[in-house]
């Protein structure tokens, strides 16, 4: 009798062992270039809910976006693929689709009903083939204006609604003797504002348009020489020390008063709930002025590598699975700044800022896509950058040298 | 003083001792041969077979990954087409001059004035030489602060009371590369003023004697006979810092980060810009190989003449 129990107690013990082993097979190595504190405390609330369960996370950082991109490729290349890895979704990924290194979530993504929830220009660029390679999880906008109340009040100055408002109301601040625009002068930086510029000024058709087809009759029209007139006006109103100046510190620099206004992604809510301001107080957020409502979204995904064959392990199921899981996109995004990629999340727990956003992008019309990351092929994207950093760094450019060399530079590129 | 120490005259007109000839030849040119082995199989494929690689590569339409679809030269139509291309190479020349200009300048009065007897002279030797232990990246970050003019040397002695004092070059478009040799050659100098002492303490002192009898002032001394004597140093001196120069990222990186724009853009961080945060393999590719043939333009020719030189010297 002993003995048996003994024997029984074994089997259960090694059958505890067995399922343990088959929970081992949830296991994940995650690849990602978020290391900042709040990057961090976003991703941490995806791990908690993907080891809840079951999984088991692998943590692997690594500093740097370009650093971590190629990380991600020389080890799939290299026969060691982490099973899923931080990427950006376009041409890129596809690019990896195309070799084979890829695997699909197509069925979560069909079980969960993606394709309704996700909006359809962030659908498009997370297939290849028909399936998902990858799990869009949050939506960055682009075209955000931050700005100091106080300064604004102080200076007598309205929320500006248009470019020529903008102006005018700069011109009041400068004479005051504040910096009217806290810019840090990286060329990603100039783009953003570029961008906020050419949608404010030529609408969100024009913006659609230009840079899906990057043709070259919108490229050489009217309404680009009045986009490059506009964001040449802008000129005057940074700094001098903004050049090479981090996004963080120009942030820093609306929450302390020292400048009026800043055109950065939401992400710029971390540093100022950092500097102990909460979003849509002392520093205020409004989309960049425009003609009309439109929204400049740039995506975080992770991808999934092939394991063995081009169908998803139980691990990255699971994982595309608990990305896009309601509760863990709430509770990822408020601690990220950004907005859920699903649209049928409730709002009401988000900052003002957020749920602005996410009440704009219920009208599909304003959906439109950064140049950063997957809106153009990288070598545009880069050239965007290039040129216009320069035209902006360029005191002696006129609008058209900007505008014909805008043009020449994408010609080249795609 | 001592007298003439008889070996320090031997040594200047050395002659190898004769090879022999025979048998006993072979065996340690064979070990050698051995021994040489891994650094050869290393250089030939890590180097050579990756230049070539490259090249292929620089062919190709290669963006993330690489692939093996020619196009012909089409990477170097779109390279010099790339007035950012343009802008980094002109850098590159602008920067190089300046730079190796400054090291060989600076290090060799600095080495000189030591040579010449200073009290103190390992704390001086020391200070010069200390920069040189931090990394590219901590100089370019130093003096990125420096130069801001919102919290740097600009600010400061404008808080002095100086208010239209303007040292704003690292904000300029047009003055921007400069920054990259002031902060270059303050952290390389030490490096060249050591090889430079090195090679000063190795001349004869008997020359100064002589030239002390003749009555030739100091100056002229240096100019017209040291200077001369010290050609193998100056030729280190170029090679090793032409190297830095070419291979310059680190700098430009923590520095300037390429900006304005890309005013202080060098070629090698746009090929690595290229290769690794805009997925264009091939035309980083295009630009890596394109920046070995203008190294090997411009240095081989000089190379070719110091060594013939110190050839033919030899024979003498």
């Amino acid at each position: 009798m002993m003995k048996f129990s003994k024997f029984a107690a074994c089997a259960a013990f090694l059958s505890v062992g067995v399922s343990a082993g088959a929970l081992h097979a949830q296991t994940a190595e995650v690849l990602h270039w978020w290391t900042s504190g709040s990057e961090q405390a976003a991703l941490g609330e995806i791990r908690k809910a993907f080891e809840a369960k079951g999984g088991t996370w692998v943590d692997t950082p690594i500093a740097g976006g370009g650093n971590a991109r190629a990380a991600a490729v020389n080890r799939m290349l290299g026969g060691d693929p982490a099973a899923v890895f931080q990427f950006s979704i376009g041409q890129q990924l596809r690019e990896l689709a195309d070799q084979g290194l890829l695997a699909n979530v197509g069925d979560v993504a069909k079980a969960e009903n993606w394709d309704e929830k996700l909006p359809p220009l962030i659908v498009k660029a997370a297939k290849y083939d028909g399936n998902y390679i990858a799990a869009p999880i949050n939506i960055h906008g682009e075209n955000w204006m931050f700005y100091n109340t106080s300064v604004l009040e102080k200076a007598g100055v309205e929320v500006p609604e248009t470019w020529d408002d903008f102006i005018a109301a700069a011109e009041k601040l400068k004479a005051a003797g504040v910096t009217p625009i806290g810019l840090g002068g990286q060329p990603w930086q100039e783009r953003i504002m570029f961008n906020s510029v050419l949608l404010g000024v030529a609408g969100r058709e024009f913006y659609a348009e230009l840079y899906s087809t990057l043709d070259d009759d919108l490229l050489k029209s009217d309404t680009m020489r009045k986009v490059f007139e506009t964001f040449a006006a802008l000129k005057p109103f940074v700094d001098e020390a903004s050049p090479g100046r981090n996004w963080n510190e120009a942030t820093n620099m609306v929450a302390k008063g020292d400048a009026a206004f800043q055109f950065m992604g939401d992400w710029a809510k971390g540093e100022i709930i950092a500097a102990g301001i909460e979003p849509g107080t002392t520093v205020g957020c409004a989309f960049a002025p425009a003609i009309d409502k439109a929204y400049i979204m740039t995506v975080d995904a992770f991808a999934f590598s092939a394991m063995d064959g081009e169908d998803a392990t139980p691990a990255q199921t699971l994982m595309a699975q608990v990305m896009l899981e309601p509760d863990v996109q709430i509770a990822f995004n408020k601690k990220k700044g950004s907005i859920p990629a699903r649209l049928d999340v409730p709002a009401d727990s988000f900052d003002v800022c957020a749920q602005t956003a996410i009440k704009t992008l219920q009208d599909k019309k304003t959906h439109l896509v950064s140049t950063g990351l997957f809106g153009v092929p990288s070598a545009v994207s880069g050239a965007i950058d290039d040129s216009i950093s320069n035209f902006w760094n360029s005191a002696d450019m006129s609008p058209e040298e900007g505008q014909a060399q805008f043009q020449q530079a994408i010609s080249y590129a795609k | 003083m001592a007298e003439p120490a008889p070996d320090v005259l031997q040594r200047s007109d050395d002659q190898k001792p004769p090879i022999k000839s025979g048998k006993k030849r072979w065996r340690p040119q064979w070990s050698a041969g051995v021994a040489l082995i891994p650094a050869m199989t290393i250089t030939i494929v890590c180097f050579y077979g990756f230049i070539i690689w490259t090249f292929v590569i620089s062919l190709t339409r290669s963006r993330l990954l690489p692939v093996y679809k020619f196009t012909g030269f089409d990477q170097y139509v779109r390279l010099f087409a790339n007035e950012r291309w343009w802008t980094a190479m002109q850098n590159l020349a602008i920067h190089g001059f300046l730079f190796i200009g400054g090291c060989v300048v600076f290090g060799y009065l600095l080495a000189i004035l030591i040579d010449r007897g200073v009290k103190a002279e390992g704390m001086f030797r020391t200070l010069f030489m200390l920069p040189l232990s931090m990394s590219f990246i901590v100089t370019g970050v130093i003096w990125q602060w420096v130069m801001n003019p919102g919290l740097g040397l600009q600010e400061a002695v404008r808080a002095l009371g100086w208010a239209s004092f303007e040292f704003n070059w690292i904000v300029r478009p047009d003055r921007s590369i400069y920054t990259l040799a002031i902060a270059g050659i303050w952290q390389q100098v030490g490096l060249c003023m050591a090889l430079f002492l090195a090679g000063l303490r190795n001349i004869d002192p008997n020359i100064w004697k002589a030239s002390r009898v003749d009555g030739i002032p100091v100056w002229r001394v240096y100019l017209h006979i040291i200077t001369p004597m010290m050609r193998t140093v100056f030729f280190t001196v170029f090679i090793l810092m032409s190297a830095i120069v070419m291979k310059a990222f680190d700098l430009v990186v923590a520095l300037t980060g390429g900006g304005p724009g890309f005013s202080s853009d060098l070629p090698a961080r746009f090929v690595v810009d290229h290769i690794l945060n805009r997925q264009e393999l091939g035309l980083g590719a295009a630009g890596a190989f394109v920046l070995l043939c203008t190294v090997i333009a411009v240095i081989s020719p000089y190379i070719y003449f110091e060594l013939k030189k110190e050839r033919s010297g030899r024979g003498h």
